[in-house]
């Protein structure tokens, strides 16, 4: 275990103890704490600070990780998701990165709840502390990844957003690629109308920024095919664009991608009178005006929004608005009137009210609870006024638009990864993850396809994405961009590219290196994965990882606390953003519980692969606690439900080992609940003081020993992982988490490991030859077919070899 | 001291009576709690910058016969002068905050706590809303900014009506549901409105999927 990042050729740990006034120091012995670690081997610097997080708290810190040469220390205070990011930025210049500094909640863990004389909160604070030094102490630190963005801009989508991101960018002398519908300026202005109609004041302004991307050099159009296939990484994309008459697909290189995408206007169905001539939409409405000109009679414009289940009247009332003004600036022969709901405020400013009067248009609202009746040369609605029942007469009526992003929109958001669902508009469903992430979506989109709007917030919109791309590029080439410390990593020598994990992952950051799928190696976009890490506890081959914090950390981490535990302690983990954040809280307003609970941090309780339940309760545990979020609010969408599913088989694991199923528990705690967190772990310490703990004969101690090894097993966590949640399910559906058939499947599976990880043990550690009946002796094991089963199909896969003497089959290690 | 310690320049100051050093760039309250005076705090927060929002941290800086009030977390001492944390001056001051703060938000469990510690058990003030749990110290803001770094929450409206709330007033969809506000609320008033800033979760993660 040498670390990779040997820039620095220094090891240590550092232990900075806290008082933090008077929150820790009086009820917590600190002295008597800091000569517990003083005698631990690991720790090679111990020293107790009034307040560490303060300046002169921090200069101490900064001198002793100089003068000591320590590269990870543990600041044992108060809660990491507060002070840890202070910690980080501070010690950045000393080489200290994240995941080399770990928090211990002293003040909210041990000395805010808990009631006990000042030693015995120290030595429940020592048991902690060496915990998570245990758990840095296994920290492989990773090399530092510089990500850089390689060659043009490309946006894709032919939105109108295109031209003002391209000029955004031209001018910065960046050279970017667009994707265009058609060469000709005013081809595309006159397309234009399909999805920003009643905008004609806003072509010439359109229009000028189109003949600067033009005529710029830095801009290349592709006006011919449709983008088919993006490969690639953040920094790195190969775009293939299909060719028109069939022949191979043209790649284009880039650094960045922008989607520029405009939405689609759906004409109304034929229950509001919609017929294309007469009672015609927005779109339409534009369209004849251009072609034949003004028309006679009355127009009438109702703004149905509200009636065909569209929330975008506003939108609608102004295009509504620009296109009755540009009928009555042209004649004043036509009479226009346009029809809304009293439920919709009027979005007009006190000016353009004015300009309504002056140019005679009425803004004719109606009563809401009746809908208006289109009839025949008259439209009928309830005055809100006097409640009487009104006719409008009309020769042309215009209704508002379905609006939606369309299909080529969806199909193209799928292919750059965005998270699209069914058909709403793109903006929607980002998933809640790390808060680093907040406004860094790699991919970026403009348009109205992203949620409706004007033409002027299109082209906006267009300029802020360029903008955000320029920061990025602009921090690539300054050398100054990283990719994240906490994320997922791909062993290629172990992946067999089965694709479990690409199934499972919310993010979308892991791709096949190459090609459309297969049993390739997978890869993880370093700027896309959330550092969620539920992927990387259901890898069934243990090639993927969290680097800087992997299970082996936290199996390390749970194997130092339980030998320090007492018989009648108990452990648990509490995820930061459920049950970690809830214990917190429970500290902060001095919630006394159970002093014998020991809770461990993890970032998602997803990452808690089961490997680490299992060593738990192999290397001395009674009882293991895991508290996450409240159902259906996992911050990484589904780690919750994948914990679910891991305590499930750790369940099955413990009663094929003769031990009380419910030593392990799922909980859930909402952090601005910390009352329930308390009612959970009491309840919990309970039951546990009513079960006592394990009887460990040689016989539990050999079969928890089988069922660690049977959690590493890659067939049980591949049938585990087949029923895990996936990012596209509702709820579970039947045949998976509440299928019979399926959890029935998993305990057959699970019982066969369990035999075959136990009788490859036996005759590893033995190293005897052994016969099936010595075999089923040593193994307590009544069921003799289920153990000759297990070692003929060992023999046959060259796992065991089997002698015969005397006609009787004997076993051994190869 | 190490050599780089030697160094630095160091402020030679007192605080009630006895003599400190404090290195450039320290406040009075970092050399203050660094030497173990307690000095009463409530929108100080060691996570974020200071502010200097509630004042509670007074404390009297002396020179001679000349003397004046100012407030620890942000005020940088100099060579020779006298802190005092305590002084009948300060009290005094810290009573009349106190005593705003009550009227402010009299519905703070902590702030009533607190007040009672100083002898404070009633307002003079006019109590605007009695179950007003928020002071308005901003320190949610400044953690939701600076360590959170979504932005989440914002100051509301102007002058009297200023509130802490979301950008117009609905359930924020940059926050990330860490409960950094909470932790950090000093009257916990962020409590009973992290659900207002949250909204429904499953919602909002996009359990609605489809």
């Amino acid at each position: 275990m040498t670390s990779s990042n040997n820039e620095r050729h220094s090891r240590g740990i550092g232990v900075f103890l806290c008082q933090c006034g008077e929150r820790i120091a009086p009820m917590l012995d600190l002295s008597r704490l800091k000569s517990l670690l003083d005698n631990s081997s690991s720790i090679d610097f111990v020293t107790i600070l009034p307040f560490p997080c303060m300046t002169p708290g921090l200069t101490v810190i900064k001198e002793a990780v100089a003068q000591k040469g320590l590269d990870r220390i543990v600041v044992a205070g108060c809660e990491s998701r507060v002070m840890l990011k202070k910690f980080e930025r501070e010690l950045y210049e000393e080489g200290l990165e994240q995941g080399q500094i770990d928090m211990v909640n002293l003040r909210d863990h041990v000395a805010g709840v808990f009631q006990g004389r000042p030693e015995e909160l120290a030595d429940k604070a020592a048991k902690l502390i060496k915990a998570s030094v245990a758990g840095l102490t296994a920290l492989k630190t990773s090399p530092k990844v510089k990500v850089g963005i390689k060659g043009p801009v490309m946006i894709v989508g032919g939105g109108a957003a295109t031209y003002s991101a391209a000029q955004e960018l031209l001018r910065q002398e960046i050279d970017t690629l667009i994707a265009v519908a058609s060469d000709d300026i005013e081809d595309e202005i006159r397309m234009l109308h399909e999805s920003y109609p009643g905008e004609r004041d806003y072509h010439d302004r359109l229009r000028e920024i189109m003949r600067e991307v033009d005529e710029s050099p830095y801009v290349k159009k592709i006006s011919e095919g449709e983008p088919e296939k993006v490969l690639g990484r953040f920094g790195d994309y190969s775009v293939a664009f299909s060719s028109q008459n069939g022949g191979a697909p043209r790649v284009y290189q880039c650094g960045a991608v922008i989607a520029a995408l405009d939405g689609e206007m759906l004409n109304q169905g034929s229950d509001f009178g919609h017929d294309g001539v007469r009672v015609v939409c927005h779109t339409e409405m534009e369209e004849q005006l251009w072609v034949h000109g003004v028309p006679e009679g009355r127009v009438v414009f109702w703004i149905n929004d509200l009636e065909s289940d569209q929330p975008w009247a506003q939108l609608s009332a102004r295009t509504a608005w620009n296109l009755a003004r540009y009928i009555r600036e042209r004649t004043v022969r036509v009479r226009v009137s346009i029809l809304y709901n009293t439920k919709m405020p009027l979005p007009l400013s006190a000016m353009e009210r004015t300009q309504a009067g002056d140019l005679e248009i009425d803004w004719i609202s109606y009563d809401s609870k009746i809908r208006p009746t289109v009839q025949a040369g008259y439209i009928t609605y309830t005055r809100p006024v006097d409640q009487i029942e009104v006719e409008l007469a009309w020769d042309k009526l215009v209704l508002s638009p379905r609006r939606s992003p369309g299909h080529e929109a969806v199909r193209l958001g799928k292919l750059l990864g965005l998270s699209v669902n069914g058909h709403q508009f793109l903006e929607k469903g980002r998933p809640l993850v790390r808060p680093e992430q907040v406004g860094q979506d790699e991919k970026f989109l403009a348009g109205s396809a992203r949620r409706p709007c004007d033409l002027r917030d299109t082209l906006r919109q267009g300029r802020r994405v360029a903008k955000k791309v320029m920061e990025l590029i602009e921090t690539s080439q300054s050398g100054g961009l990283y990719a994240p410390r906490i994320v997922c990593t791909v062993d290629r020598s172990k992946c067999i590219g089965c694709g479990l994990c690409r199934e499972i992952c919310e993010c979308g950051g892991i791709e096949p290196v190459e090609g459309p799928g297969g049993n390739i190696p997978r890869e993880v976009d370093p700027m896309v994965c959330t550092g969620g890490g539920t992927c990387a506890a259901a890898c069934p081959y243990h090639a993927l990882s969290l680097q800087n914090n992997t299970t082996e950390q936290r199996e390390a981490r749970v194997s130092e606390l339980v030998q320090c535990l007492a018989e009648d302690e108990v452990m648990g983990f509490g995820c930061n953003w459920g049950g970690g954040a809830a214990a917190d809280h429970a500290g902060l307003k001095h919630l006394a519980y159970n002093p014998r609970f020991y809770l461990l941090p993890v970032g998602c309780i997803g990452q808690l692969d089961p490997i680490v339940m299992g060593r738990a309760f192999r290397d001395g545990a009674n009882g293991l606690l895991v508290i996450g979020c409240p159902p259906e609010q996992c911050h990484h969408s589904y780690g919750l439900d994948h914990a679910w599913s891991r305590v499930n088989l750790v369940k099955k694991l413990l009663s094929l080992c003769g031990i009380e199923r419910e030593r392990i528990a799922l909980a859930h705690a909402d952090l601005n609940n910390p009352e329930q967190y308390v009612v959970t772990v009491e309840s919990f310490m309970a039951m546990m003081d009513r079960l006592g703990p394990i009887e460990r004969t040689d016989q539990v101690k050999e079969k928890l020993r089988g069922a660690y090894d049977t959690l590493r097993n890659s067939r049980v966590r591949w049938v585990l992982g087949a029923g895990l949640r996936r990012p596209y399910e509702q709820t579970y559906p039947a045949d998976q988490r509440h299928a019979l058939a399926f959890d029935e499947t998993l305990s057959d599976v699970v019982a066969e490991e369990f035999i075959r990880s136990r009788v490859m043990a036996l005759l590893r550690e033995s190293g005897q030859v052994m016969d099936l009946e010595g075999i089923t002796r040593v193994l307590e094991e009544s069921n003799k077919q289920v153990v000759l089963n297990s070692l003929k199909e060992l023999a046959q896969e060259g796992l065991i070899s089997r002698i015969f003497k005397d006609r009787t089959p004997f076993y051994a290690m190869r | 001291m190490n050599e780089k310690a030697k160094n630095k320049e160091v402020i030679n100051f007192t605080i009630n009576g006895r003599s400190v050093q404090a290195e450039r760039g320290w406040t009075v309250l970092d050399t203050a709690r660094q030497y173990g005076f307690h000095i009463p705090t409530l929108c100080y927060h060691e996570a974020v910058s200071p502010s200097g929002a509630c004042r509670l941290c007074v404390v009297e800086a002396r020179e001679g016969k000349w003397s004046k009030v100012v407030i620890s977390c942000m005020y940088p001492p100099y060579e020779g002068v006298e802190i005092l944390t305590d002084s009948p001056r300060v009290q005094n001051v810290r009573r009349w905050i106190l005593e705003l703060l009550l009227a402010e938000c009299p519905a703070s469990k902590e702030i009533r706590e607190l007040a009672a510690e100083y002898g404070v058990n009633s307002t003079r003030f006019e109590i605007k809303d009695p179950n007003e749990q928020c002071m308005l110290c901003g320190l949610c803001v400044r953690v939701c900014d600076e360590i959170v770094g979504v932005r989440a929450l914002s100051f509301g409206s102007r002058g009297t009506s200023k509130k802490v709330t979301t950008p117009y007033m609905v359930p924020s969809e940059a926050c990330v549901a860490c409960g950094c506000c909470v932790a950090v609320c000093p009257t916990g008033a962020m409590k009973s409105r992290l659900d207002q800033v949250r909204g429904d979760l499953a919602e909002r993660i996009g359990h609605a999927h489809g």
